[in-house]
């Protein structure tokens, strides 16, 4: 089997030695926060004061104490700080402020993203003139042919991200009602417990209801076309929301799909533009497009120094950073692109001393299928419990072509492409779907690339797009002496995989397969089954 | 006239060191042992119920 070398910390940690301490399984929270020493203790202390500023200013508006009252998943961004302290078990000097930097910027973004719904929302806000110029899109879709618009006059709102995704980061248990709501309504409980939570919400009519128009994209599985069907008969037949339905190609390694691929992104553009009579601007798209390509450029550096022995910006908010930027964002926002240079210098300055985050790094290891990471915090658990490095997870490999960024006659037909290839490409899809040769041969690659000696298989019970390609994996694994680990889960719905059966499944095979004891046994069990 | 202004200018410094000083105590002991987030735990069953008799439209 292949092996790598195992490092050892030579610097001892400040502050407690174990998290371990800090969970108390009588309490739905922790029972305290981590002592990390003085200099990082209070920089996480200033942080925490930021996002209680952030939530402070969010509420003081009135609109918003109403919508909080009106809307069950609102409950859960209550739980931002606690939701903060899973992403930082154990970390200090640049992992810490990476971690923070990262997740708290898009903690902000989130609740913009929330006070928007809500100025527009029929029942809240009730803003007409600033709903009839949004354009809804779904949470599991690129945003690039928004690209061309005017961030001021038309507004993008991806209204499930706050109202499922990012709720259940917060609170795990925070989706279970509206997945209970779609299984009385007769969806049965085999599918994907994301768009089926999605679909509950719309089925509980608790999504915020606001938009000229909504675009709705074939995101990653049936479980998507099947939420996306229920909501956008919602949306269109009661509310009146035109909805229109971006059929982008599933095999998007073939070039012939490419121009029929670009045509729906034209007509979406057109659609657009027609319900928000406002008109796509080239200059606005190249300044996107030179944005998307510098995030790019960050992203490859980031995975570069992860590939060392020494990675600096791992575990979920690394992913959830590129979510959010790659995805939500594509380019659209100048933001991005201060909090990536900074991520990039402060992964810099963190590889250039040689920072580690725990005791010792024994095994370097990809995160690869569908991922529950969010509502747990176990690839920190995973480093620190077992000192297996968790490098690049499936949903962080994203595009790292360059796209046009000039603009000529030549780019603006290239551009309508480039958008059709990263919309093709988006989170998730590019890796289920397009062949054994992204899901198989990408991961061996990035083993390779990344010097890993070992995959943690998340495997989705609900996920029908990769329980099909089990043996393989197990096969070409073998073949290639990789340690493969599979972690089952159900993505966000704990009544099938509590966060400690999750855990124990990492146990056992360190146990009996690699034959290794825990660095730190503090944390093998962690009582937080209960725990928001 | 000009030690009046010091004076003052002291005496509202103090205060606000002070004032600083209790902020941070109070915050910082309110971080440290997590009583943010363990009030707000007490407080999610009685919004559960509020959000259970909140009534819905709910069809597919």
């Amino acid at each position: 089997m292949k092996t790598v070398e195992k490092i050892v910390n030579p610097v001892k940690r400040a502050g407690e030695q174990s998290p371990g301490k800090i969970y108390d399984e009588k309490l739905k929270v922790r029972a305290r926060r981590e002592w990390r020493g003085l200099k990082d203790t209070l920089y996480d202390y200033t942080r925490w004061l930021y996002l209680m500023s952030v939530l402070g200013r969010f509420i003081i508006v009135p609109r918003n104490v109403k919508g909080f009252f009106r809307y069950r998943w609102m409950m859960s961004y209550l739980f931002v700080p606690h939701g903060m302290d899973k992403f930082t078990i154990g970390l200090r000097d640049e992992a810490l402020r990476i971690a923070h930097t990262s997740f708290n910027f898009v903690i902000a973004d989130v609740t913009q993203a929330i006070a928007n719904c809500f100025r527009g929302d029929r029942r809240v806000g009730n803003d007409k003139a600033y709903s009839d110029k949004c354009v809804i899109t779904d949470e599991n879709s690129m945003v690039t042919f928004m690209m061309g618009f005017d961030r001021d006059k038309v507004h993008t709102i991806l209204r499930e991200v706050p109202t499922m995704f990012a709720s259940n980061i917060f609170h795990q248990f925070n989706v279970m009602h509206y997945l209970d709501i779609a299984q009385q309504y007769g969806i049965p409980g085999d599918v994907c417990p994301m768009p089926e939570a999605e679909a509950g919400i719309s089925i509980d009519d608790d999504f915020c209801v606001l938009g000229c128009c909504a675009v709705q994209n074939n995101t990653t599985c049936d479980g998507s076309l099947m939420g996306n069907g229920i909501i956008a008969k919602r949306l269109e037949r009661e509310y009146g929301i035109p909805t229109f339905q971006l059929a982008t190609p599933l095999r998007h390694k073939e070039p012939d799909v490419m121009d029929y691929a670009a045509r729906e992104i034209k007509k979406a553009i057109a659609f657009v533009e027609e319900h928000t009579g406002e008109h796509w601007d080239w200059d606005r798209y190249f300044a996107a497009a030179k944005r998307v390509n510098d995030a790019t450029r960050c992203r490859i550096a980031q995975l570069e120094i992860n590939s060392t022995p020494y990675p600096q910006f791992f575990g979920a908010a690394f992913s959830l950073y590129n979510d959010t930027n790659y995805m939500g964002n594509s380019g659209r926002d100048p933001k991005f692109v201060d909090i990536d240079h900074k991520l990039l210098k402060l992964a810099e300055q963190g590889y250039r001393e040689k920072r580690m985050y725990a005791k010792e790094y024994r095994h370097r290891c990809i995160v690869w299928g569908v991922q529950p990471q969010y509502t747990i915090d176990m690839l920190y658990w995973l480093v620190q419990c077992w000192g297996v490095m968790p490098l690049a997870d499936m949903l962080s490999i994203i595009n790292t072509d360059m796209i046009a960024d000039e603009d000529t006659p030549a780019n603006r037909e290239q551009a309508y492409r480039d958008m059709a290839m990263l919309n093709m490409e988006m989170i998730m899809r590019n890796h289920t779907h397009g062949g054994y040769k992204v899901l198989l041969d990408d991961l061996w690659e990035l083993c390779e690339k990344m010097n890993a000696d070992m995959v943690m298989m998340w495997e989705h019970m609900s996920c029908k797009a990769l329980t099909g390609m089990h043996g393989m994996f197990e096969e070409q694994a073998r073949e290639r002496g990789i340690h493969i680990m599979w972690v089952s889960h159900d993505l966000c719905d704990p009544r099938v995989f509590t966060r400690q059966a999750i855990r124990d499944q990492v146990n056992q095979y360190m146990r009996t397969v690699m034959r290794e004891e825990p660095l730190d046994p503090s944390i093998e069990i962690v009582p937080d089954n209960e725990a928001y | 006239m000009k030690n009046k202004v010091l004076k003052a200018i002291g005496k509202l410094l103090f205060k606000l060191v002070i004032a600083g000083a209790a902020f941070f105590v109070i915050t910082f002991t309110v971080y440290m042992f997590n009583l943010d987030m363990k009030a707000t735990a007490m407080l999610a069953p009685f919004l559960e119920k509020w959000y259970d008799k909140l009534p819905h439209n709910q069809y597919i």
